[in-house]
């Protein structure tokens, strides 16, 4: 199932406006079956509108969604092959947890003894046997959350929501909690659709990440994808730790660009760019990549180089940032594994050269 | 002192327990001072007017009856004199009467604060809710007096009727009547089930309500199975004080009720016109076991130190 190419979701021009303020403008995308899906973004971007678009809790302004091929933008929640799991709070608080579980399956009338069977093996899906006579209270956040997922998968949806599910863990939890939602997820093989705006726990789940801020599909692919090779100057801001500065094309020779920064003139390998002589365009580079060189390095096309001032060390723990000036004032990090930092020490003022393997900058015309 | 500080900023414990005497009037209003005490000062206050004239009551519905007044002493008279007349016999429908106003309460004003919990505007709740203190602004005397050209034989409600040709004759039931008390309890003190079960549902997270949508909870399911349990305690709460206030405020009766139409405040006022205060003080010490019943018997049911407590 997980390989299959049926189409789960499909979303056409969608937008919502609320009375003069645009939530979502005219987004299109589709969603294959069994896949593990995030919407991450910043808070206020659209991705919490989307996702309650698609379960039917508001209506759309424009557009359509399609779920497995049918349109059901005017259909209510309950009427949609979809279900939600809430931020939290969400439980009903004065029934047990094996109550909370089985409300949709009495609803549905299924008998009994079914009903009990289907609340067992649901709540050792999620690891919580035995908690059937428990009350939302007595349980943590990350068990209230198990519960509203056996809730909501319980009812066999194939389509499941989730609304910045871990968003009130702590993060020790809510990392483990990323990787039991993985594993729920490859073992009932249905499409969950995850918003979050934390980028860690979009990269953990997802199979395919889409970047949603001010109402708008900036853009989509798998995790490697979304942070390795960023197309658009937005999402290499906001996924990882990038370093993006702006410049001129001065030229473009094949794949390549020259980008004038005014104080030093970079290579960006660009295939297939539109980038074209005197744009103004931006590039990125990611800390981790950025390396303190000496200029005689540079000479064989193996890097590209800039002139920068040493700023300071900054000890993270597992990493550690070496902040450098440019000569136009911006700041940058190049940062190292801290077991591995042989970069030496440096003195604040000092003129270094910073640079960057040539072909692992990323341009961005927009 | 001075030449033993050290210029750093962080102050040393040794600093910081020699603090500089406190002058007389920092001692006064100090932790010490009228801080340690103004605590009491509620306490008084309840002692005084609450609990002093509650054990009062009850001591005096013992006493013997004299003339004008009473003496000290011990005799069930007054009790004998309750159960044997036709005042118990008053007071269990005075009960009954009180439980119909509970209803009625319930059921017209329960949807409305449902329906200002789900329907209004969230910044406009809180709005719509104080709109219905403003009958509270009128005396209840001349709110529960102006009931009368209202439901009265020539009354705005029958002249209405017969006008749109429902009735050809007024009805009289509604005025002068156990009915027109109820219609009075009910018009006095509907607000109090709108505000407990308001309060109690503004506690329930709008999470809830959307899960009930995707599950596919109708109306009905939605009311019975989550609406209802959730506002449990708030119900009880704004019932209890329905209940209290039809079973012991006289006014209601003396203005709207006919010869038959008595509650416990009135059968407790009869008592005391009649200048027998051990029987008004009997009457009273029943409504007081009664509310403290019917307060055990809902805590038990619905744990009342829920009512003012978020549910989470």
């Amino acid at each position: 199932m997980r390989n299959s190419s049926d189409t789960a979701v499909e979303v056409v021009d969608l937008g919502k406006n609320y009375g003069t303020v645009k939530a979502l403008n005219a987004v299109s995308f589709t969603i294959d079956s069994g896949q593990y899906y995030a919407l991450l973004g910043p808070s206020g971007g659209g991705k919490t509108t989307l996702l309650r678009l698609i379960g039917g809790f508001i209506q759309p302004t424009a557009g359509q969604v399609l779920l497995h091929g049918e349109d059901v933008s005017h259909l209510p929640p309950n009427k949609r092959p979809t279900s939600m799991v809430f931020q939290s709070y969400a439980l009903f608080p004065h029934m047990n947890v094996e109550r909370n579980v089985a409300y949709g399956l009495k609803l549905r009338k299924v008998p009994a003894n079914e009903m009990r069977d289907k609340v067992d093996w649901m709540l050792s899906m999620v690891g919580l046997d035995g908690y059937n006579e428990r009350m939302p209270h007595e349980l943590s956040g990350g068990q209230q959350q198990r519960v509203q997922l056996a809730r909501s998968l319980v009812l066999d949806a194939d389509i499941l929501l989730l609304d910045e599910p871990l968003a009130a863990l702590d993060a020790k939890l809510r990392k483990d909690m990323c990787l039991e939602l993985k594993r729920i997820q490859e073992k009932v093989g249905i499409t969950f659709i995850h918003v979050t705006h934390n980028q860690e726990e979009a990269l953990t789940v997802a199979d395919r990440i889409a970047i949603i801020a001010d109402g708008d599909l900036i853009e989509q692919g798998t995790a490697r994808d979304i942070y390795e090779t960023p197309r658009k100057r937005f999402t290499a801001g906001f996924i990882g730790d990038n370093n993006v500065l702006g410049g001129i094309v001065a030229g473009v020779s094949g794949e390549r660009v020259t980008v004038d920064l005014d104080f030093a003139k970079v290579d960006i390998a660009a295939p297939g760019t539109t980038a074209a002589a005197g744009d103004q365009v931006s590039f990125s580079v990611r800390s981790e990549l950025l390396r303190m060189v000496d200029p005689g390095q540079t000479a064989d096309g193996a890097w590209q180089s800039v002139p920068a001032t040493y700023l300071e060390t900054i000890y993270l723990g597992l990493t550690t940032s070496h902040l450098v000036r440019l000569p136009d004032g911006s700041e940058v990090a190049a940062r190292f594994v801290s077991s591995e930092d042989d970069i030496g020490s440096f003195e604040t003022g000092q003129a270094v050269t910073i640079g960057w393997p040539s072909g692992r900058a990323r341009l961005h015309v927009s | 002192m001075e030449s033993t500080a050290t210029p750093s900023s962080s102050p040393t414990r040794r600093g910081r327990d020699i603090p500089a005497s406190p002058v007389w009037w920092q001692r006064l209003l100090g932790e010490n001072g009228i801080q340690k005490w103004v605590f009491f000062i509620p306490i008084v206050f309840f002692v005084l007017f609450f609990a002093a004239p509650v054990v009062l009551t009850i001591v005096f519905s013992f006493f013997e009856r004299t003339q004008f007044w009473m003496e000290p002493g011990f005799t069930l008279f007054a009790y004998e004199n309750f159960f044997t007349s036709a005042r118990a016999e008053n007071y269990v429908f005075s009960m009954l009467h009180s439980a119909a106003a509970v209803v009625v309460s319930f059921v017209l004003g329960f949807p409305i604060a449902v329906f200002v919990r789900r329907r209004v505007a969230k910044a406009a709740q809180h709005r719509v809710i104080l709109l219905f203190i403003l009958p509270f602004m009128i005396s209840e005397l001349v709110r529960v007096f102006a009931m009368r050209p209202v439901l009265g034989r020539n009354g705005v409600v029958n002249n209405f009727l017969i006008d749109i040709g429902i009735i050809n004759e007024p009805i009289t039931i509604i005025l002068f009547s156990p009915l027109g008390v109820i219609i009075g309890d009910v018009m006095s003190f509907l607000p109090f089930m709108i505000f407990a079960g308001f309060l109690a549902l503004e506690a329930v997270q709008n999470y809830i309500f959307e899960v009930c949508d995707d599950l596919g909870a109708g109306p009905a399911r939605l009311f019975g199975d989550i609406i209802v349990p959730l506002a449990a305690p708030g119900i009880f709460a704004g019932s209890v004080f329905i209940f209290v206030n039809s079973m012991g405020v006289a006014l209601v009766p003396t203005l709207l009720g006919g010869p038959g139409a008595v509650n416990a405040g009135l059968i407790a006022n009869q008592a005391i016109v009649a200048l027998d205060f051990p029987l008004a003080m009997a009457i009273s010490t029943i409504m007081i076991l009664t509310l403290v019943l019917l307060l055990y018997v809902g805590h038990r049911l619905f744990d009342l130190t829920k009512v003012l407590e978020p549910i989470s």
